[in-house]
């Protein structure tokens, strides 16, 4: 493996990041604020780490496998590490342990905060923060790729060990092509919620921070009250919207926006997670009705809302759900584990594995009825081989395994159940907040040292979808 | 880029990263001083006036006791220096109003004391005032606690906000000296990829030239020595390779 090749793409990312950090830094210089230095000398040490391998290391026409994964993973650990300085320099309620989780969260778009007091942060570094969710929402090397579309070869490998196989499916151009379809879905969705935001009232700088945390199903808000404080049902339905199109693979949202309707709606995969959706939302409006809010209307808003936001791994809020009855805490669980479609920003287990996981029940009672038929499990049409059923049978075990074993460190910790284990799944499924002490209004700060380190693990895992970071560690292993 | 740029640029970017960072830092610290003089200035002699000013009307209340005891040239005398050294302590508040809302306690103390001066102004021993103990529960000594009460007021808000001062000194020194901590840990992670590239792109084809030359000399095969890099080291392949034609020629 070569380290000075791994060190030169892992430099383009640092330079991406170093960005944002200035940009970040420019809103602290024009608004004035006490983060101007954080940002800056982040932004200036993220730069200079980013040049200096240009400066030694000459371009290369092919790259291996394993360096590409290298690249990826290290570029996210990366990543994580310079967006935990701005913090750890700022200092306030940012110790070591704190920035690494903040920067982990806004990475890995979980959107889980440590923080108590949201708003006394300055305008650049919850810039910085939201920023974060929008780097890592559309995955860094797909970012970095998209800018600079003259990777050739090195750029296919990079995107192969970037994209999940299961989001691949639905991409049937060139890798270029691709990466420009994304960035465009991904810029498009931006722009315009901003925009509709904006209509809605929201100023600018909300209205951006705020699409970036949406298109990314981040989930972290400038204000303590996350949606809440706008009180403003237009403004939920704005977000609504937004992430429930950020849900959608997004080359099936291309297709969609070239006029061919007929490719979203003949998806399965879609067409489970908006069933999946509506049903949540009314079974749980109808739960909530009643017990927690007197209006039918005003139990819709909540629910559609909060159902949305989580089952979309987001993980915005308008109101506490950790006060809702039991059946509408456990369905929201639900969709904590599952959460969107691949090829989206969405994190979870994800739907297109739920069908898969269906088809495969169903084609196991096909051959418990009929033991020598050959039976395929079959996909819109298209024939899944036993490989991918495999693989994606052993995620969702090694998955559900992951958050078992972590809920059990944390609950070790002294931590009651009903906190380790939403903590546990809202992490590893990067959708942000869960139940019992982490609430929708709630955080993570009370939650111990050693508890938030494994959280952040769970954060990576699950944006890495397992195989990717567990790889990583084994490298050393692979011929 | 040619080998003398690139470990320039090495030692230019090590350098900016620790001057960027002590730059800050000393900036950070010369805040810190500015701000414990600020403190000192700003809100330290508004509380001393508030405690003068305290302690000047509670001087003014036994005086006016030792009036309705009829002792005039004592009680008079009391009133007297105690209502001058108030007057100065006010003063002294007056022109250091530093605090957004400042203005309206230091009002408040006067109109409160104007009323209790009103008070203790007019004649007490020989008249019907003498010895009556409800003139003074009823008039006098409600209107000296809310003179004092206006005072503590004032001491009140500059506590406070000498507190959130010194509370902010703990952020910005948390500030100056974190930049440190992060420049000397990067300068660190720095050095090696530094040194690991300049083995890697320096040393490394220094060796194989070396090595190249000797098996030239020992088999007198030809000289086959890659360099990737366009720099002085390929010039000088390049030119070991036209001394190695030029002395078989």
């Amino acid at each position: 493996m070569r380290l000075h090749i791994i060190l030169r793409y892992i430099g383009v990312v640092l330079l991406l990041n170093a960005a944002f950090l200035l940009i970040s830094a420019a809103i602290s210089f024009f608004n004035g604020d006490s983060a101007l230095f954080p940002l800056g000398y982040t932004g200036l040490i993220s730069a200079l780490f980013g040049v200096f391998p240009f400066i030694f290391v000459p371009s290369t026409e092919e790259i291996t496998n394993k360096e590409g994964f290298t690249i990826v993973v290290s570029s996210w650990l990366l990543s994580c590490l310079i967006g935990m300085i701005p913090y750890v320099l700022w200092g306030g309620e940012f110790t070591v342990t704190n920035a690494w989780f903040e920067s982990v969260s806004g990475f890995t778009t979980t959107g889980s905060s440590i923080l108590t007091d949201i708003e006394a942060l300055p305008k650049g570094l919850l810039f910085w923060r939201s920023a974060t969710h929008w780097i890592g929402g559309v995955g860094i090397i797909i970012f970095v790729l998209s800018v600079l579309s003259s990777m050739g070869k090195v750029g296919m490998v990079l995107y192969r060990a970037e994209m999940s196989p299961l989001a691949t499916a639905n991409f049937r151009f060139r890798t270029t092509r691709t990466l420009q379809i994304i960035m465009f879905v991904y810029v498009g969705l931006t722009v315009l919620e901003t925009m509709a935001l904006m209509l809605c009232g929201m100023n600018l700088f909300d209205a951006i921070t705020h699409s970036f945390a949406t298109i990314a199903t981040g989930g972290f808000s400038t204000k303590n009250l996350s949606i809440a404080y706008y009180g403003s049902a237009a403004v939920e339905t704005v977000i609504m919207v937004f992430m429930v199109l950020s849900g959608i693979n997004f080359g099936l949202l291309f297709v969609t926006l070239l006029g061919n309707m007929r490719a979203l709606l003949r998806s399965t995969v879609v067409r489970f997670y908006l069933a999946a959706l509506f049903a949540g939302v009314a079974l749980t409006a109808f739960n909530i009705h009643g017990t927690v809010f007197s209006g039918w209307l005003v139990s819709l808003r909540y629910a559609a809302f909060q159902v949305i936001s989580i089952g979309t791994s987001t993980g915005f809020a308008t109101t506490d759900t950790t006060l809702w009855p039991p059946f509408s805490q456990l369905l929201i669980l639900f969709f904590t584990l599952q959460c969107a479609c691949s090829g989206s920003t969405s994190g979870g287990i994800k739907i297109d594995r739920s069908v898969l996981l269906w088809h495969a029940i169903k084609k196991r009672i096909t051959k418990v009825e009929h033991p020598h038929a050959v039976v395929k499990a079959k996909i819109d049409m298209v024939a899944i081989d036993e490989d991918t059923l495999e693989a994606s049978l052993l995620y969702i075990i090694l998955y559900i395994g992951i958050v078992f074993v972590s809920s059990l460190i944390i609950c070790g910790m002294g931590v009651d159940i009903m906190t380790a284990f939403s903590a546990s799944a809202a992490t590893m499924g990067n959708v942000g907040p869960g139940f019992g002490l982490v609430g929708s209004t709630g955080n993570f700060n009370h939650i111990p040292e050693m508890g938030k380190w494994i959280l952040t693990g769970d954060m990576l895992l699950g944006r890495l979808e397992i195989f990717g970071l567990l790889l990583f560690f084994l490298l050393k292993k692979w011929k | 880029m040619r080998l003398r740029a690139k470990i320039l640029s090495g030692f230019l970017i090590l350098s900016a990263m620790l001057l960027v960072a002590g730059v800050w830092s000393i900036y950070e610290l010369s805040t810190i001083g500015i701000s414990v003089q600020k403190i000192l200035d700003d809100n330290y002699r508004s509380v001393n006036a508030a405690k003068s000013m305290i302690e000047a009307l509670e001087r003014e209340d036994s005086g006016i006791l030792l009036l309705l005891l009829g002792k005039r040239e004592e009680g008079r005398t009391i009133i007297g220096s105690a209502d001058e050294s108030f007057r100065k302590a006010y003063e002294t508040a007056r022109s250091n109003i530093t605090i957004p809302g400042e203005e309206e306690y230091v009002d408040e103390i006067m109109n409160t004391y104007d009323i209790y001066r009103n008070l203790w102004r007019q004649s007490v021993v020989g008249t019907a005032r003498e010895g009556d103990l409800n003139w003074y529960l009823r008039d006098t000594h409600p209107a000296f606690l809310k003179a004092k009460l206006a005072a503590q007021r004032l001491m009140t808000l500059n506590d406070q906000t000498m507190y959130l001062t010194a509370s902010n000194l703990e952020s910005r020194a948390h500030r100056a000296t974190m930049p440190g901590i992060i420049a000397v840990a990067s300068a660190f992670i720095f050095a090696i990829i530094f040194s690991f590239l300049i083995n890697l792109f320096v040393v490394n084809p220094i060796i194989k030239l070396t090595d190249g030359i000797q098996h030239y000399l020992d088999s007198g095969s030809p000289l086959e020595v890659r360099i990737e890099t366009e720099d002085e080291l390929s010039d000088l392949v390049s030119s070991v390779e036209t001394l190695i034609a030029r002395s078989k020629q």
